[in-house]
């Protein structure tokens, strides 16, 4: 049995007839084509799937597409511009932050959650927000630095404005 | 000995990867991105039992499910052979619980795990035999039947005169050592998408370490010829010594593809991930040696057991890597090793991060460490005492060119603060040293270590670089860029790196064994130097000097000392077209090492952990890690800090937390909550200190920094855990359970 439902992702509204059983990573990879967020355990352990639904970063996976009619999400592709990267992925490359780059998305998304709530976290809340993510490469280590340097950016941005 | 500040251009110079900004998006393309029309998803039937017999395999329900589009069992499979010891889809018998049975392929993914539901197996148990004691004892039943014992494959190595050796010590010290089982863990699942829908091509797109050795092993198996299979390895989420050979997955997605016709996509589950293969197997690790009272090493001997669960796969290798590793760190006059993989009813050991050596590292570490103790030598100068150097020649004939390791030692015991910490911390604080050898290349597996690449150069000047070495995440493509940017005098941003297709790219045996910089380096600047003959042959008429007499520098081309006479490089490729000739610029290039040593060169490194542990509750806390490697020649050092923070982050999780937790064959914690893993609440402090000794083989100078400070992580942990608690670490991961058995036992010493 099939829903025909409206989802917003990144600012345009989208129609799709989905299985109620269905999460809203399948339906933002398989339906819309999104597939920028990657898919991961796809059962919560490692927070690759990460994208922000009304201000907060939630795992796709874990959440059915139904669930989501009606709540503003973002994913990775829609956080930059056709020119330019949003801080946070320019900090991830300045700081080499990135190997693999699978678990990027995710992190890149969960890093700008906090950012967007918490403009100058310290090492613990940095911690804290990235306690669910999972990268097996960098050792996180220059992933910690990569977001205090996209705190730096947007701080940076904002001065400027 | 690190040599002075490199006069090259970019080579040295620290950079964002070249891909970085493409990944950041997520518009980097991994397998389970691709979809192809009418394709088709795949699932694996798996053994439930540990060892059984097959009595019937009924498939006919799932072939009459809606939408199912082919079933496969080992009636369809032509008698396919997975290795020497494994048959694709079982016929008979089922070895280990993840044992492949059947296959499934339908429209969905809900489908294909509906039908592979509904085949029913009826199984007849047999005994298993789960453990290394078990399956070596004489009287043990054979699990291979067409086999004399459970020993799948067995190694020995001697060098020198052991027992003399021995007799002349005076002192002589025997351990045994235990590690446990661990997993890979890439964020990148498992998964095969095969396209074999035309009988001619079959056409794969996987995550890998080495599409050459996939294509290779896919078209001996299938009886194709190479050529008619295409690997497309695009980006590899992560690899750790786990991908560098074909599994039954990527059979079975081939055979489904042709059955239905259509391509097949196989995407593995996060708890079936576990039991494609347990990567890092239980080992048991004797180790003996013989020292003169003032520390001097003469004498290592070693006995191995390596539990490689229930098929071999590729695993012999890890027997030539660990006998051979034992005398390439230290100066020592004999050696005698002993190495079995043997055959239980586990899930198959596969490598893991280290291939085998970071367990035996930690061991031979942790015993060494013990022998500083009983001698009342500072393990840094026993270190110092025993270490290999420039010029030196191991027993087995490895000649280093170059060999920083002793200045690894003394900058890092510097740089940690040793002198003022060993032997002065407070309860429960320890500090440890490491120290280890890599080599830069794996000769031996083929009678070549080859690469190959190819280079053209377009007319505005910019070059597309073509190589088949895959880039996992350590930056190899950036650094290939980076090699052939100066060997041209052109920038990094001017090449375009085309890789992961083997229809389009030269040859190369992949990205493992620690080849990429050195070797696959070496052949990208042959390349260039090819490329840039060419060009220089033009300049040199141009500007009337011959062409040796030339610089290309910073996208121009001018004689030695005049630089203001220099003409724009790009002009120089347009008028080598532009020409009566009309020459077209394109540079190739290989390289195989004249050695018959897996490698001409070898990194060195020393690594010191400051851990904590709280004797309540047995954990530990590592405070800080000060990791350094003598690289040769970084070039890019952005990316070496890279390798060196991932490596130690992984050697620690290898020795304090990560463990498979077998019961019966069955593995327990198959998830990534419960499969404990270092995340950022467990970070810790890092100094980097790379040491570049300019190797005379190496590209622009550079040697690995692949795995050589993994193997070197490990061991340091432990040694620091066991300065903290006062007693041997004998058996890893050094869980809180153990930290707090040993706490017990050695109360129980005094």
């Amino acid at each position: 049995m099939k829903k025909i439902i409206t989802l917003e992702v990144n600012g345009d509204l989208h129609e799709v007839a989905v299985a109620v059983h269905q999460t809203l990573l399948e339906v933002l990879r398989d339906k819309l084509g999104l597939t920028g967020t990657k898919r991961g355990c796809a059962v919560g352990t490692c927070g690759v799937c990460t994208v922000i639904i009304d201000g907060k970063a939630m795992l796709a996976c874990l959440l059915l597409a139904v669930e989501c009619q009606g709540r503003s999400i973002t994913t990775i592709e829609g956080i930059s511009s056709a020119d330019e990267l949003h801080p946070v992925q320019q900090a991830f490359v300045d700081q080499g932050a990135i190997q693999c780059g699978f678990c990027t998305p995710g992190i890149v998304m969960t890093s700008k959650a906090l950012l967007d709530k918490t403009p100058r976290p310290d090492d613990e809340q940095i911690r804290e927000a990235l306690a669910g993510t999972f990268c097996r490469c960098t050792g996180h280590i220059k992933i910690m630095e990569a977001v205090k340097t996209a705190s730096q950016y947007e701080r940076a941005e904002k001065k400027s404005d | 000995m690190s040599t002075k500040r490199s006069t090259y251009s970019i080579v040295g110079k620290s950079r964002p990867k070249l891909d970085a900004p493409l990944k950041s998006t997520g518009r980097s393309l991994f397998t389970d991105d691709i979809v192809l029309p009418g394709m088709l998803h795949g699932k694996i039937v798996r053994s439930p039992i540990a060892h059984g017999r097959i009595v019937n395999i009924d498939t006919s329900r799932a072939e009459r499910l809606q939408g199912v589009k082919a079933v496969i069992t080992h009636r369809d499979t032509g008698g396919v052979m997975v290795g020497p010891d494994q048959m694709l889809l079982c016929d008979d018998t089922v070895n280990y619980i993840g044992d492949e049975v059947a296959a499934v392929a339908a429209v969905d993914e809900e489908t294909a795990a509906e039908a592979a539901e509904l085949i029913q197996v009826e199984y007849e148990p047999l005994p298993a035999i789960l453990t290394l004691q078990e399956a070596s004892a004489p009287d043990a039943p054979i699990l291979h039947t067409y086999c004399e014992d459970n020993f799948a494959d067995e190694r020995t190595m001697v060098y020198g005169d052991p027992d003399k050796a021995f007799a002349e010590s005076e002192y002589v010290r025997s351990d045994e050592f235990i590690s446990n089982p661990t997993h890979n863990c890439f964020a990148e699942l498992h998964v095969a998408l095969a396209d074999y829908s035309l009988p001619g091509k079959l056409s794969m797109w996987t995550p890998s370490q080495t599409a050459i050795l996939f294509q290779k092993n896919l078209a001996q198996n299938l009886g194709l010829s190479e050529s008619n299979v295409r690997m497309c390895c695009l980006n590899t989420g992560g690899a750790f010594s786990g991908r560098t050979d074909v599994k039954p997955h990527h059979y079975i997605a081939a055979l489904l593809s042709r059955k239905a016709a259509r391509p097949v996509k196989i995407m593995c589950s996060v708890d079936e991930e576990f039991i494609v293969c347990r990567a890092g197997g239980n080992n048991i690790y004797r180790f003996k040696t013989g020292f003169m009272k003032d520390g001097t090493l003469k004498v290592i001997e070693a006995d191995m057991l390596h539990d490689c669960g229930a098929y071999v796969e590729t695993q012999f290798i890890v027997l030539l890597l660990t006998g051979i590793m034992l005398q390439l760190l230290y100066k020592v006059e004999a050696m005698r090793y002993q190495g079995k993989l043997v055959y239980t009813n586990n899930i198959p050991y596969y490598f893991h991060h280290g291939g085998g050596m970071t367990p035996e590292q930690f061991a031979l570490g942790q015993h060494l460490d013990l022998v500083a103790r009983d001698l009342g030598i500072d393990p840094v100068d026993l270190q110092l005492k025993n270490a290999v150097e420039k010029g030196y020649t191991t027993l087995s004939g490895t000649h280093y060119a170059s060999c920083g390791l002793k200045e690894c030692i003394k900058k890092a015991a510097r740089k940690a603060g040793w002198k003022k910490k060993y032997g002065k911390l407070p309860p429960y604080r320890g500090i440890g040293i490491g120290c280890g050898v890599m080599s830069s290349g794996g000769k031996g597996m083929f009678v070549h270590d080859t690469s190959a690449a190819f280079i053209k150069i377009a007319e505005d000047g910019k070059a597309s670089l073509f190589t088949g070495l895959p880039d996992m995440g350590q930056g190899s493509h950036t650094t290939m860029a980076i090699i052939a940017a100066e060997a041209l005098g052109i920038t990094t941003e001017d090449i375009t790196v085309v890789s992961g297709d083997t229809d389009i790219d030269p040859f190369d045996v992949g990205s493992f064994s620690q080849r990429g910089t050195f070797t696959t380096g070496n052949a990208v600047k042959a390349a260039c130097l090819d490329a840039k003959k060419q060009l220089a042959k033009t300049a040199a008429l141009k500007l009337g000097v011959k062409p040796s007499a030339l610089v290309f520098k910073q996208r121009s081309v001018y004689p030695k000392g005049a630089p203001e006479q220099a003409m724009a490089f790009e002009d120089i490729v347009f008028d080598t077209l532009h020409s009566k000739e009309g020459r077209f610029v394109m540079g190739r290039g290989f390289y195989n090492s004249p050695s018959d040593k897996a490698s001409l060169a070898y990194s060195f490194g020393t690594q010191i952990a400051e851990v904590e542990v709280d004797p309540e509750t047995g954990f530990v806390k590592l405070l800080r890690m000060t990791v350094a490697h003598d690289v040769g020649r970084a070039i890019n050092p952005l990316a070496v800090e890279g390798q060196l923070d991932g490596q130690a982050f992984s050697g620690a999780g290898q020795i304090l937390f990560e463990e498979c937790l077998m019961d019966s064959g069955q593995i327990l914690n198959p998830s990534r909550l419960d499969y404990k893993l270092p995340r950022p609440f467990e970070l810790f402090e890092i100094e980097h200190i790379i040491v570049e000794t300019n190797d005379p083989f190496g590209p622009f100078g550079a040697k690995e920094v692949a795995e050589g400070p993994l193997v070197t992580t490990a061991q340091t942990i432990a040694n620091a855990v066991s300065n903290a608690i006062g007693y041997p670490i004998k058996e890893i991961p050094v869980t809180p359970e153990r930290i707090l058995e040993a706490l017990k036992q050695k109360q129980k010493q005094h």
